[in-house]
C-alpha cells in the first residue's frame, strides 16, 4: 500500500480556543478515512491544514511525500478540495466554473476539455452544463462542488461534510459516487457528523471531539472498544439523571449515560439483567416509557468516549 | 502570473455580465453630466439683459453707467435695454422682460464724496438665476471698488484738513471709471479663465466620482470570494497566494481605466466636452484610477463583509468627491477646506485638467499627477500589507 497522506501531531488555536489538538493519522491509496465528530469538533480546521489553507501552529502534513504548507504548489496539485460550503461562481455555468478551476491547476487545454466532459458526465450535469450555476438546485450545486474537486484527478480527495442540507435522493447519489471513487484508487478524507455515513463509507474512522482524536480504527474496532457488551436504552418519563444514578448503584455495569430523556447502559447479558434495571428505576418512582436492547453502534461509542451525544 | 491572468479573465467575464457595472461605469456618469449641465448652465453662453436708471446724474453714477456697463456690453455679456424710469424698469423686471435693473439712487455721488455709505440698488427678476447673480455681482464689485477709493480720498482729505474739493471728487470719479474694468466681472461670470468649460468640468467630475465605485468592487474581491465560499478553493489551488491579489487588482485597473476612457471620449463626442491634451488626460486618468484603487482597497480592509466594505467605500468616495469638487467647485475658504481639497484625488484631478486646458502644455499636469500618485502609494501599500495578513 502507498501512503498518500500523513498528518503528524497537528495543533491549531484561534486565540484562546484550541480548535485542533494533536491530531495524527495517515491515509493510503484506495482508502476512505473519516473524521467523525459534532459541529465545532475541529474537522474543518484539520482539513484546512491538510489542504494547505492554514499553517498549523505545530505539526506537519505530507501529501504524496511532499510537505504541505500555504505556498506548496506541488503538494497542493495532488489534493482535490470540496469545501463544506458550496464554492462555485453562481454567475458562471458549470462548464465555465470547471474551466476556471481547471486552469488554476494548469491543465493543458486539450486535456482540460476532455476532463470537463468526463466530470460533467460523472456528476450528471452534462445536459445543464451551459446554464448559470446559480439556477441549479441545491443537489446539483453540491454535485458541481464535488466535480470541481475531482477535475484535476487528485491523489487525495477531501470532502468536508458534502451531504449537509441535501435531500435524501441527492445524498444517496453523492455517497454512491464517493464509494466508487475509492474503488478507483483515490485516497479520500471524509468529514461528517452523520454516524451512518461514516459507517457506510469509511474504511477507518477517527472520532474527534473538542479538537482531539478520542479514538481511531475500523468500525468494528471502535465498537469493540466498548467490549462485547449489549446496549440497553431506557426511555423514561421522569428525571433521567436520577434514574441513571439509581442504575449506577447496581454493580457490574459497563457505563451509564444520560441522553435527553433516556438512560443508555452498556452491560453483559442484557436479557438476564433487564428486570433488575427496570426494578431499580421503578423503585425511585420514574416511569419507563420504552426499552431497547441492541448491539452498540458508533453513536454509542461516541457517547461512551465523550459522555455527549454526537448530534445536539 | 499565469494564475493571476486566469483570475483576471474570470473576474472580467463576471463583470461583463453585471449590468450594474455598465450602469455605474458609463451610463450614470454621462446621464448626470447632461442633467447637471442644465442645472448649472454654461456661463459662456450666459447673457444678461438689463436696464439701468440713473436718478443721481452725478460723476460717480456716470462712471458706472458710462464706464462699467458699456465695457460689459463690449464683452458680449450684457444687453443693455433702455428704460424710462425706475417705475418702468421695475415693471419690465417683474414681467420678466429684463433679467435685472440697476438703479443709481439720487444723492449717490454725493454720498460717495462725503465718505458715507452709498447703495446701488439692483432689481432681479424671479427666474433670472445665474443672470441675476451676475447683476448683483456687478453692483457689488463696483461699490467695493468705490469704497476703497473713497477711503483713500477720505484719508487724503483728513490729512489736508477739510472737505474734498470739487476737483477731488472729479479725480475720484475718474479713478473709479478707470478702474471699473478691473472689477472682476469676468471671474464672476466664467469662474476664471484658466478653467475647464462647464460641460468638461462636469463630465470629468462625474467620471472621477464614479470611478471610485467602479474599482471599489474589484479591490474588495477577496472579501467577495470569501463570502461566496470560493476563497478556500482559490487558496487550495497550486498557485502563489499573491496571484489572487494581483489578478483582482489588474481587473480593477482595467475596468477603471476603461470606464474613464469611455467617459472622456463619449463626453467629448456627444456633449462637446474638451478634457485637454490626450496624453495629459491619460496620465491624470491613470494616476486617478490607481489612487481610487488604493483608497478603496484600504477602506475595504476595515470591513468584515462585502456590504460593510461597500458602505465604508461609499462614504469615503462621496466625501472625497465632494471636497474635491467632483459635483461643483467647493465654495468658501478656510484651512479645513484647503486640507480636505488637498487630500482629495478628485480635486487634484480636476485641477490638473484645468491647468492642462489653460496652459495647453503637457507638463502642467505633473504636479497634480504626482499628488494623486502620492495618494495612491500612501493608501495602496498599507492595503496590500493588511490584505496579506488577512490571507494567512
Ligand atoms: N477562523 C476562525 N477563527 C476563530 N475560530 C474559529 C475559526 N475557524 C474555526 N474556529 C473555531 O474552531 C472550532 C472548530 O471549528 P471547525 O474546525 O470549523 O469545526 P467543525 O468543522 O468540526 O464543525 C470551532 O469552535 C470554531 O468556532
Ligand atoms: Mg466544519
Amino acid at each position: 500500500m502507498t501512503q498518500v497522506l500523513r498528518c503528524d501531531h497537528l495543533w491549531k488555536a484561534f486565540g484562546d480556543l484550541q480548535a485542533v489538538a494533536d491530531i495524527s493519522f495517515t491515509i493510503d491509496r484506495g482508502e476512505t478515512y473519516g473524521l467523525l465528530g459534532p459541529n465545532g469538533a475541529g474537522k474543518t480546521t484539520s482539513i484546512s491544514m491538510v489542504a494547505g489553507l492554514l499553517p498549523p501552529d505545530a505539526g506537519e502534513v505530507f501529501v504524496a511525500g511532499e510537505r504541505m504548507h500555504p505556498r506548496a504548489t506541488t503538494a497542493k496539485a495532488a489534493v482535490g478540495l470540496v469545501p463544506q460550503e458550496v464554492a462555485i461562481y453562481p454567475d458562471l455555468s458549470a462548464r465555465e466554473n470547471l474551466r476556471f478551476f481547471g486552469r488554476l491547476y494548469a491543465l493543458p487545454q486539450k486535456e482540460l476539455d476532455a476532463r470537463i466532459d468526463a466530470v460533467l458526465e460523472v456528476i450528471g450535469l452534462t445536459d445543464r452544463a451551459s446554464d448559470r450555476a446559480g439556477e441549479y438546485s441545491g443537489g446539483m450545486k453540491r454535485r458541481l462542488n464535488i466535480g470541481i474537486g475531482l477535475l484535476h484527478e487528485p491523489e487525495l480527495l477531501i470532502l468536508d461534510e458534502p451531504t449537509v442540507g441535501v435531500d435524501p435522493q441527492s445524498r444517496n447519489a453523492i455517497l454512491e459516487s464517493v464509494e466508487s471513487l475509492a474503488t478507483d484508487g483515490l485516497a479520500v478524507l471524509y468529514t461528517t457528523h452523520y454516524m451512518e455515513e461514516a459507517e457506510r463509507l469509511c474504511d477507518r474512522i477517527a472520532i474527534v471531539d473538542k479538537g482531539r482524536m478520542a479514538a481511531e480504527g475500523t468500525r468494528r474496532e471502535l465498537v469493540a472498544t466498548i467490549g462485547e457488551q449489549d446496549l440497553v436504552r431506557l426511555d423514561v418519563a421522569g428525571d433521567a439523571p436520577q434514574a441513571a444514578a439509581a442504575i449506577r448503584q447496581l454493580d457490574d455495569l459497563g457505563s451509564v449515560d444520560v441522553e435527553d430523556q433516556a438512560v443508555v447502559c452498556l452491560l453483559d447479558g442484557a436479557a438476564q439483567r433487564l428486570p433488575r434495571l427496570l426494578g431499580a428505576v421503578a423503585e425511585i418512582g420514574v416511569a419507563v416509557m420504552g426499552v431497547e436492547v441492541r448491539e452498540p453502534d458508533l453513536e454509542d461509542v461516541f457517547l461512551h468516549l465523550t459522555g455527549a451525544a454526537l448530534r445536539d | 502570473m499565469r494564475a493571476a491572468l486566469t483570475i483576471l479573465g474570470k473576474d472580467l467575464r463576471l463583470r461583463s455580465r453585471d449590468r450594474s457595472m455598465l450602469l455605474f461605469a458609463v451610463v450614470v456618469p454621462l446621464g448626470l453630466t447632461v442633467l447637471f449641465s442644465f442645472v448649472f448652465p454654461d456661463t459662456e453662453d450666459l447673457e444678461l439683459t438689463a436696464g439701468v436708471v440713473d436718478e443721481d446724474g452725478g460723476e460717480v453714477a456716470s462712471a458706472f453707467v458710462d464706464g462699467v456697463l458699456p465695457a460689459l456690453v463690449d464683452d458680449g455679456l450684457l444687453t443693455l435695454v433702455d428704460v424710462d424710469d425706475a417705475k418702468d424698469a421695475r415693471r419690465q423686471v417683474e414681467d420678466g422682460e429684463l433679467d435685472a435693473t440697476w438703479i443709481v439712487p439720487e444723492g449717490f455721488s454725493g454720498a460717495v464724496a462725503a465718505g458715507e455709505t452709498a447703495e446701488l440698488e439692483v432689481l432681479v427678476a424671479a427666474g433670472a438665476g445665474i443672470a441675476g447673480e451676475v447683476a448683483r455681482g456687478v453692483a457689488d464689485g463696483f461699490v467695493t471698488e468705490l469704497e476703497q477709493i473713497t477711503l483713500a480720498v477720505a484719508v487724503d482729505a483728513q490729512a489736508r484738513g477739510g472737505a474734498p474739493s470739487p476737483e477731488r471728487i472729479e479725480a475720484l470719479a475718474a479713478a473709479s471709471q478707470q478702474r471699473s474694468d478691473v472689477i472682476a466681472v469676468e471671474d464672476l461670470v466664467t469662474g476664471g479663465e484658466d478653467q475647464l468649460d462647464n460641460i468638461s468640468y462636469l463630465a470629468a467630475g462625474m467620471a472621477s466620482f464614479f470611478v471610485f465605485f467602479v474599482v471599489g468592487t474589484g479591490v474588495i474581491g477577496m472579501l467577495e470570494e470569501r463570502s461566496q465560499g470560493t476563497m478556500p478553493r482559490l487558496l487550495a489551488a497550486p498557485i502563489p497566494p499573491g496571484a489572487i491579489q494581483l489578478g483582482k487588482s489588474l481587473g480593477s485597473l482595467i475596468v477603471g481605466l476603461a470606464s474613464m476612457a469611455v467617459l472622456a471620449v463619449a463626453s467629448s463626442l456627444l456633449l462637446g466636452a474638451d478634457w485637454g491634451h490626450p496624453a495629459g488626460v491619460a496620465m491624470l486618468i491613470s494616476a486617478l484610477v490607481l489612487a481610487a484603487m488604493g483608497v478603496m482597497a484600504l477602506v475595504g480592509t476595515f470591513a468584515r463583509t462585502v456590504e460593510q466594505a461597500e458602505n465604508f467605500q461609499s462614504i469615503v468616495a462621496i466625501i472625497l468627491g465632494l471636497f474635491g469638487g467632483a459635483f461643483f467647485p467647493i465654495p468658501g475658504e478656510g484651512w479645513l477646506i484647503e486640507v480636505a481639497t488637498a487630500a482629495s484625488p478628485h480635486g487634484w484631478f480636476l485641477q490638473g485638467l484645468s491647468e492642462l486646458v489653460a496652459s495647453g502644455e503637457l507638463a502642467a499636469v505633473l504636479p497634480a499627477t504626482v499628488a494623486i500618485l502620492v495618494v495612491a502609494v500612501v493608501t495602496a501599500v498599507p492595503a496590500v500589507v493588511l490584505q496579506r495578513r488577512g490571507l494567512a
